[in-house]
């Protein structure tokens, strides 16, 4: 992948750029505290744009599946019916999505695009999305005290599935990656100079340096995925997780790799009616519900276990070549009762070693 | 056949309703057929086991397993109402329009059951995907061993079919073996679960070279594999088909996965030897 430098003072003009070449850019800024939000750049906002700063809690997945999406329209009644499906195909580029959110796009991708059937709504969505990674480099704005992509091999620096990728060097200079020859074909701009071997080298070190600033570590993923994958956690561990369930679906609506959505019908007019999809969640009561009112996944717990094992479990990741969970820390960050995903492989780990079978028997 | 992949997966096609046939209580039988001609052509492929995504526009879309064999002339549905768009659907009239997509998931390897005994054991409803099957062997009856049903409802009134029933086992190709678990209305056959018909008198069950397909209720399927494997069938000789509640039917929504399948694209069909490693219960 092909490198280049930008001065600290040009780095916005990429979005600028971007624009000139008709996307509508999408980039993250500040609301009113230190929470963030990605937004389209306007003439008006352009010169608040971020480049550090908290990863925004509502994940930049809804950009290529939103929260409601019309998946068609049915106009008429009995005697003439016509059913339009409604296609949205943006051209876009998200500016400043972090590494994290990459891997989760790229789980989106292979979800959605992969196996018997194609998503055409996600397709046309992706299609045109120009993804402009920035890595997370500043330990007191970049990294939150719940991000653990390291233990989820996402970060901080992405290492494909990007179109560019932009990362703060000190000294007033980014380094820009190409990772697709559309990313590379923007070095044609006057904005990128040469990079040189001192460049890749600070770029080493203050990888180096980053990695060791991450507080939250989940150091027993591996073994936690052993053990889901082998069903080998005890019943009572996953009562404890359930038992600290609001059920409020908080963690699967900000997971940049969850995929549910649910499909409703409503009417807009007198002869007309759309049929949208909305994100769903396995945490609700009513996700597996069947009509008659029968649901084989009543319990709380039977829930939370599937949601980690659908995240977790051996047969998923080589089917997905990756776990669907990317490290973003915000299933920590949104959940009151505390089990999000490093909080359930910490418990795990303390519940693991009193599996009975692993206990030494008298003789 | 699935559709082509470059189809829009979520885009029902209209189908026109022919007639309603009452079967039970609250089921009904609904012939229908695609509004354009080569829709229907393309649908016809089916194979025995698939499902339909039904669209009621307005209310929603379900899953409806497909009934009737893919060499029957009709395409039909038998529904159950029980929720808001099987009952949408209940209040359909002949020529009113609905849509329809599919056919989806991997239905049953008939081909496969070649030179093998077929054994089908339902309960209630549960009849109804197995149709095809039955179906689908009786007009290829020479590809086939010994076909067996065994049936069962709560009440005479509730068994399904009835007529096709009693007009396969005059045709000779099959035998028929009918319970009921409470009798009335004159009914003088056997009472009992489905599963004491193994052990009535003149019944044998071929236990090699078998296929048993079971479809019912759960605490019916509990005990109909607990039967079948002391009758020394093997764990991947006995076939269902699952249902879940799902909103897509091509392994995208994702309230169909059962601990490592989508009933919808990996299903409906599993061996109980299948069934069993899914990780999570049925």
């Amino acid at each position: 992948m092909k490198a280049r430098v930008v001065a600290l003072g040009d780095v916005l003009k990429i979005v600028d750029v971007l624009r000139g070449r008709g996307y509508e850019v999408l980039a993250p800024f500040y609301g009113r505290g230190r929470d963030s939000y990605f937004d389209t750049v306007t003439e008006e906002n352009r010169g608040r744009v971020q480049i550090h700063l908290p990863n925004p809690y509502y994940p930049p997945k809804r950009f290529v599946f939103p929260h409601i999406e019309r998946l068609m329209r049915v106009r008429g009644r009995n005697g003439e019916m016509q059913i339009e499906p409604s296609y949205e195909e943006p051209r876009r580029a998200l500016f400043g999505i972090r590494s994290c959110d990459v891997a989760g796009l790229w789980h989106l991708d292979r979800f959605y695009l992969g196996r018997d059937f194609r998503d055409v709504y996600y397709e046309k969505r992706r299609k045109n999305l120009f993804l402009v990674n920035v890595v997370c480099t500043d330990p007191a704005r970049d990294i939150g005290e719940d991000c653990f992509c390291l233990c989820a091999d996402t970060g901080p620096a992405a290492r494909d599935h990007f179109d560019l990728q932009l990362m703060d060097l000190g000294e007033r200079e980014f380094m820009a990656v190409a990772g697709t020859p559309a990313g590379e074909e923007l070095f044609s701009e006057p904005l990128f100079g040469k990079a040189t071997a001192a460049h890749l080298e600070r770029r080493r070190a203050i990888l180096a340096e980053v990695r060791k600033r991450f507080q939250a570590t989940t150091s027993w993923f591996p073994a936690t995925v052993r053990y889901v994958s082998q069903g080998a956690i005890l019943d009572s561990t996953w009562e404890e997780i359930g038992k600290r369930c609001l059920e409020c679906g908080g963690c699967t609506y900000v997971c940049p790799a969850c995929t549910c959505f649910t499909v409703s019908d409503r009417q807009v007019g007198p002869e007309e009616v759309e049929r949208v999809r909305i994100w769903d969640s396995c945490a609700l009561s009513g996700f597996t519900r069947m009509a008659g009112g029968f649901n084989p996944r009543r319990a709380v717990h039977d829930r939370r276990n599937r949601r980690f094992f659908r995240k977790l479990a051996q047969y998923f990741i080589q089917r997905e070549l990756a776990m669907a969970c990317v490290g973003c820390g915000r299933c920590a960050a949104v959940c009151h009762g505390d089990i999000g995903m490093p909080s359930v492989v910490e418990m795990i780990r303390r519940e693991a070693p009193e599996t009975p079978k692993n206990e030494p028997a008298p003789h | 056949m699935n559709p082509p992949h470059t189809e829009n997966i979520y885009l029902p096609k209209l189908a026109v309703l022919d007639r309603v046939v009452d079967d039970i209580p609250e089921v009904k039988t609904f012939y229908w057929r695609f509004e354009d001609p080569s829709a229907q052509e393309q649908f016809k492929h089916f194979r025995p086991g698939q499902f339909a995504q039904v669209s009621l526009f307005g209310v929603g879309e379900f899953p409806a397993s497909l009934p009737p064999s893919p060499t029957e002339e009709e395409t039909f549905f038998t529904i159950r109402q029980v929720g808001s768009c099987t009952s949408a659907l209940h209040q359909l009239k002949p020529r009113d329009k609905f849509a329809v997509r599919g056919p989806y998931g991997n239905g049953f390897p008939m081909e496969d059951y070649q030179g093998m005994n077929l054994t089908f054991v339902a309960g209630g409803i549960g009849l109804i995907p197995l149709r095809s099957c039955i179906v689908y062997a009786l007009r290829h009856r020479t590809r086939y061993g010994r076909i067996q049903v065994f049936y069962g409802a709560k009440t005479p009134g509730e068994l399904m079919y009835m007529p096709d029933l009693g007009a396969w086992e005059k045709s000779g190709g099959m035998e028929c073996h009918l319970t009921v678990d409470r009798a009335a209305d004159g009914w003088t056959g056997h009472v009992g679960v489905v599963g004491s018909l193994f052990k009535k008198a003149g019944v044998d069950v071929p236990v090699d070279n078998t296929i048993a397909f079971v479809c019912g209720p759960p605490v019916m399927f509990r005990f109909v594999i607990k039967d079948l494997l002391a009758l020394g069938f093997k764990e991947h000789r006995i076939v269902s088909t699952l249902e879940r509640y799902m909103k897509c039917g091509v392994g995208k929504c994702g309230h169909c996965c059962i601990g490592v399948a989508y009933i919808c694209v990996d299903g409906p069909v599993f061996t109980y030897e299948q069934i069993k490693r899914l990780g999570e219960d049925i």
